[in-house]
Formats: structure tokens, C-alpha cells, sequence
């Protein structure tokens, strides 16, 4: 299975909506994800995947964000398809190292 | 219907066990935040806590009593204990039974859980110590400062997480004021520094790795600290008959309930709870000189309070001196709400405001008077104590001064 067909199905159950309506497209917040779901996702990936996500929505500081570029509050995370591709980055970089 | 005021604080803090300490601390904005110490840290992503290093436990009781205290029953006792004797209350055998214990805590025995479980599960231990069950309950706190100092009221511990304090407080100043009790030891206490409650913290992500910056532009989250904070409360008419010194008089309390979100709290709930405060205290908003606010440092909480005091004190909210103690304190959940309150009754007696410490930057959507790092001498008639919980629970306090 594609990783954004697994992610599609990881956010499905957590969000309790039919797999069928999302796609790369939809927005979490179109389909009713409070900041406690979007937890939730990003911990039910990590489980799934073996992998860390650098996802804390406490680190959206400009200066932070300055500092570490590379630090959470960059990490694209509005849409299914941008979870996907974020998910698919740490994958990548785990079996490359 | 009875006056009621604070005739004695007693404080279990980060940043000292003595009143004294604990407000010179909170006036210089000094922070009791540092590298984690007391419980392993290589399985923490964030290794900073505020927590309480000058405590020995040998120091305050015998070995019998406190092997069958967890951390925060030992904490609660050392408050309360500090508490009566600032207040130079004597405790007869009469006054006894007629003295309320209210304590809030927000999970209770917590260290105790943590090191029986993991005898359980990871050391494959075959049975528990016996005294595990006296040890969590979450009553054990108030149980121990009721038998501690022979009290024989109305007893009994409120857990609201993050706002217990602050209604265990509130319920034994309407118990004063209604006339079911002459004088009530009330307070708050966590001892939450726990691996298994570190890591729960951090699965939600709203645990800062560096500090903690209420209001500030760059805040990056709450920092957890522990401790206890209890103050005895009387009957006004009580206080001055016997001539104690008077710290502030309690005015209003106000509590609400958001219905909404598990985590997320609404600056509706919120303002409710504070207008209701002010409604019980007959204060008007713009009487109101200075407010503790919760100020955890999440992004969501700063924003929400903000919006909540603008919705409570219209206009005047751009007059209002607001700071958060938690720079100093760190969020020590069930023990935050008593501490703040002990801090807003010093600093209605002092007259001066206890600033927001490691404030940074100025937010656009935290966009009042936190009084950033510098405390200020001001004349405050009346402040007011904030505590809004998971759960939207939310809980507000009014004082005057004494």
C-alpha cells in the first residue's frame, strides 16, 4: 500500500470519517481535526511507521523557527497529501540510515 | 453572611519552603526551572521541570509517618503545618472539630503509582508494597494535614486537574462565608515529576525543552513543576478578635465549565468564570487592579486568556496589570491555583505586582499589560486568581485587601 493510502486510512480511523472522502487534497481541518486529533494522527504514524515525527505545535516561534530551521514548526501538516510527504521524508531517512 | 480573610500562607516551592523565599523569588522574577534531577531523564524529550530540591522528607517526619506518604501528602503536611503557624493559630480540642481541611491535588499519589508499577511490570515484582493504596489515593494528601494537625471538620479533596487548588480554596471560603465553619486550612498540591507523567505530557506536545515565557511572543510551551501551597482562612470578625495579621480578605469566587473541548479551553468558559467571581464578590471589573493569570504558555491558553480578560474587563482590561507566576513556578497543576493564590494575597499586602518572569517578546494576540521581568510598586485594591483546567474547568478567585 502507498504510504498516503496508509496515512488516508491512519487518519480515517482516528477521525472516525469514511476513507473513501479523503484525499491528498483534504484539509484536517476540513474534516473537524481539533489540535488533540492532530496529536493523536501524528502519534498513531509514529507507531505505524517506526518513525519520529518532529511535529510540536509549541515551537511555531519565529525566533525558534530561526534558529532551527529544520525544527517542528516548519513541518507542512494542513493537508493529507503534505502529512503523506512528511511521513514519506522520515521513512526515506530512516531506511537510508 | 461572614468577612472572610487569609491569616496564614504556608508554601512547598520550587523556589523555597519559607513565605519569605517564595515571594522574593516571585518578585525577581527568579526562575525555579532547571534540568530534572530528582527521577531518571534519559527517556524524557524535555529535561527541564521546576522542581522542589530543598525538601527532606526526614526533616519533617518521623519514618513511620511518611513511609505511608507519597511526595504529596508530605508536601501538603509541610504547607499546612507552615500555614497554621504563620497564622499563630491555636488549635483546641473544640476549634478542632469545627475546622474545615479542603485540598485539591490533581492525580494525587503519583510517585507512588509510577514506582509501583514499574516494580509490577518491568521488575516483575509478585506483589505490591502494602501501603501502595493509602499511598495514591487522591485523597491522601488531605487525609494526611487532617490527621497531621488533629483537624476534624468537614474534610475532603477536589480534583479539577489544573484548577484544583483553586476550587478547593474556593469551596472552604464559601463555607466561611455561609458560617458552616469559623476557620478552614485549604489549599493545593502536586508531586507530578514522574517519569510515566513526564511522558504523558510529552505524547500531547505541549512541553517546552528550555523554559517557560508566559504572554511572550517566543513561549514554546509549559514547563512542569510540583509543591504545595495552603492557607488558613477565618472569619474576619474571628481574625481581628484574636488580632492576627491579615494577608488580604477573599471576596468572590467563580467557577464554569467550558463543555466543549478535553484540552482546548474557550475564552467563553473562562470569562464566565471570572465574571461569576466578580458577580460573588460585588466588584465591579473596573475595581480590579491586578490578575494572576493562568498563563501556562501553551500557544492556546495565552491567546484564550486574553481573549477571556478582554471579554471580562472591556475597556479596563487595557488598565490591568496581568502577570503569570509560572515563569517562576512552572505549572505545578493541582498545587498552581493555592500557589498563585498565595502570591496574589502577598501581593495585595505588599502592594506590589509579582511581573511575568522570562518574558521575551511581545505577542500581537497576547496583547495586554503582563508586566514583563520587573515587578511594580502600585496601589491594588483588588486582584483576582485564575485557573482554567483540562477538561474546561475553569475557576476564578476575587481578593481585597485586608
Amino acid at each position: 500500500m502507498a504510504i498516503v493510502d496508509e496515512v488516508r486510512e491512519i487518519i480515517a480511523q482516528t477521525l472516525r470519517v469514511p476513507v473513501e472522502q479523503l484525499t491528498p487534497d483534504t484539509r484536517l481541518d476540513d474534516i473537524g481535526a481539533e489540535s488533540l486529533d492532530v496529536i493523536e494522527i501524528v502519534f498513531e504514524l509514529e507507531e505505524k511507521f517506526g518513525i519520529s515525527i518532529p511535529f510540536n505545535p509549541e515551537e511555531g516561534s519565529s525566533r525558534r523557527a530561526a534558529e532551527e530551521p529544520n525544527a517542528a514548526g516548519d513541518l507542512a501538516f494542513q493537508t493529507i497529501g503534505e502529512v503523506a510527504s512528511a511521513v514519506k521524508t522520515l521513512v526515506d531517512a530512516k531506511q537510508a540510515s | 453572611m461572614n468577612r472572610v480573610v487569609v491569616t496564614g500562607i504556608g508554601v512547598v516551592s520550587p523556589v523555597g519552603c519559607r513565605v519569605d523565599e517564595f515571594w522574593s523569588a516571585l518578585v525577581e522574577a527568579r526562575s525555579g526551572i532547571g534540568p530534572i534531577s530528582i527521577i531518571p531523564t534519559e527517556r524524557l524529550i524535555a529535561r527541564v521541570a521546576a522542581q522542589v530540591l530543598d525538601f527532606d522528607p526526614d526533616a519533617h517526619f518521623e519514618p513511620r509517618q511518611s513511609n505511608v506518604m507519597d511526595r504529596v501528602a508530605q508536601f501538603a503536611v509541610v504547607a499546612a503545618r507552615s500555614a497554621v503557624r504563620d497564622a499563630q493559630l491555636a488549635i483546641g480540642e473544640e476549634l478542632a472539630l469545627d475546622i474545615a481541611t479542603v485540598i485539591g491535588t490533581g492525580v494525587g499519589g503519583q510517585n507512588t503509582q509510577d514506582s509501583s508499577y514499574f516494580r509490577l511490570y518491568a521488575q516483575n515484582a509478585p506483589k505490591l508494597h502494602p501501603f501502595t493504596i493509602p499511598r495514591l489515593m487522591v485523597n491522601g494528601a488531605v487525609s494526611h494535614v487532617s490527621m497531621d494537625l488533629g483537624l476534624k471538620g468537614p474534610t475532603y479533596s477536589v480534583a479539577t486537574a489544573c484548577a484544583s487548588g483553586t476550587h478547593a480554596i474556593g469551596q472552604a471560603f464559601h463555607m466561611l462565608r455561609s458560617g458552616q465553619t469559623p476557620v478552614a486550612i485549604a489549599g493545593g498540591a502536586e508531586a507530578c515529576i514522574t517519569v510515566g507523567t513526564l511522558k504523558g505530557w510529552e505524547a500531547l506536545r505541549v512541553l517546552s525543552a528550555d523554559t517557560c515565557r508566559p504572554f511572550s511572543k517566543t513561549r514554546s510551551g509549559l514547563v512542569l513543576g510540583e509543591g504545595a501551597a495552603v492557607v488558613v482562612l477565618e472569619t474576619r470578625e474571628r481574625a481581628l478578635a484574636r488580632g492576627a495579621r491579615i494577608y488580604a480578605e477573599l471576596l468572590g469566587f467563580g467557577m464554569s465549565a467550558d463543555a466543549g473541548d478535553i484540552t482546548a479551553a474557550d475564552p467563553d468558559g473562562a470569562a464566565r468564570a471570572m465574571q461569576a467571581a466578580l458577580r460573588d464578590a460585588r466588584t465591579n471589573a473596573e475595581d480590579v487592579d491586578y490578575v494572576n493569570a493562568h498563563g501556562t504558555a501553551t500557544t492556546l491558553n495565552d491567546r484564550m486568556e486574553t481573549v477571556a480578560l478582554r471579554k471580562t474587563f472591556g475597556a479596563s482590561a487595557e488598565r490591568l496589570a496581568i502577570s503569570s507566576s509560572k515563569g517562576v513556578l512552572g505549572h505545578s497543576l493541582g498545587a498552581a491555583g493555592a500557589l498563585e493564590l498565595a502570591a496574589s494575597a502577598i501581593a495585595l499586602q505588599t502592594q506590589i505586582i509579582p511581573p511575568t518572569a522570562n518574558y521575551e517578546e511581545a505577542d500581537p494576540e497576547c496583547d495586554l499589560d503582563f508586566v514583563p521581568n520587573t515587578a511594580r510598586d502600585a496601589p491594588l485594591r483588588t486582584a483576582m486568581s485564575n485557573s482554567f483546567a483540562f477538561g474546561g474547568l475553569n475557576a476564578a478567585l476575587v481578593l481585597g485587601r485586608g
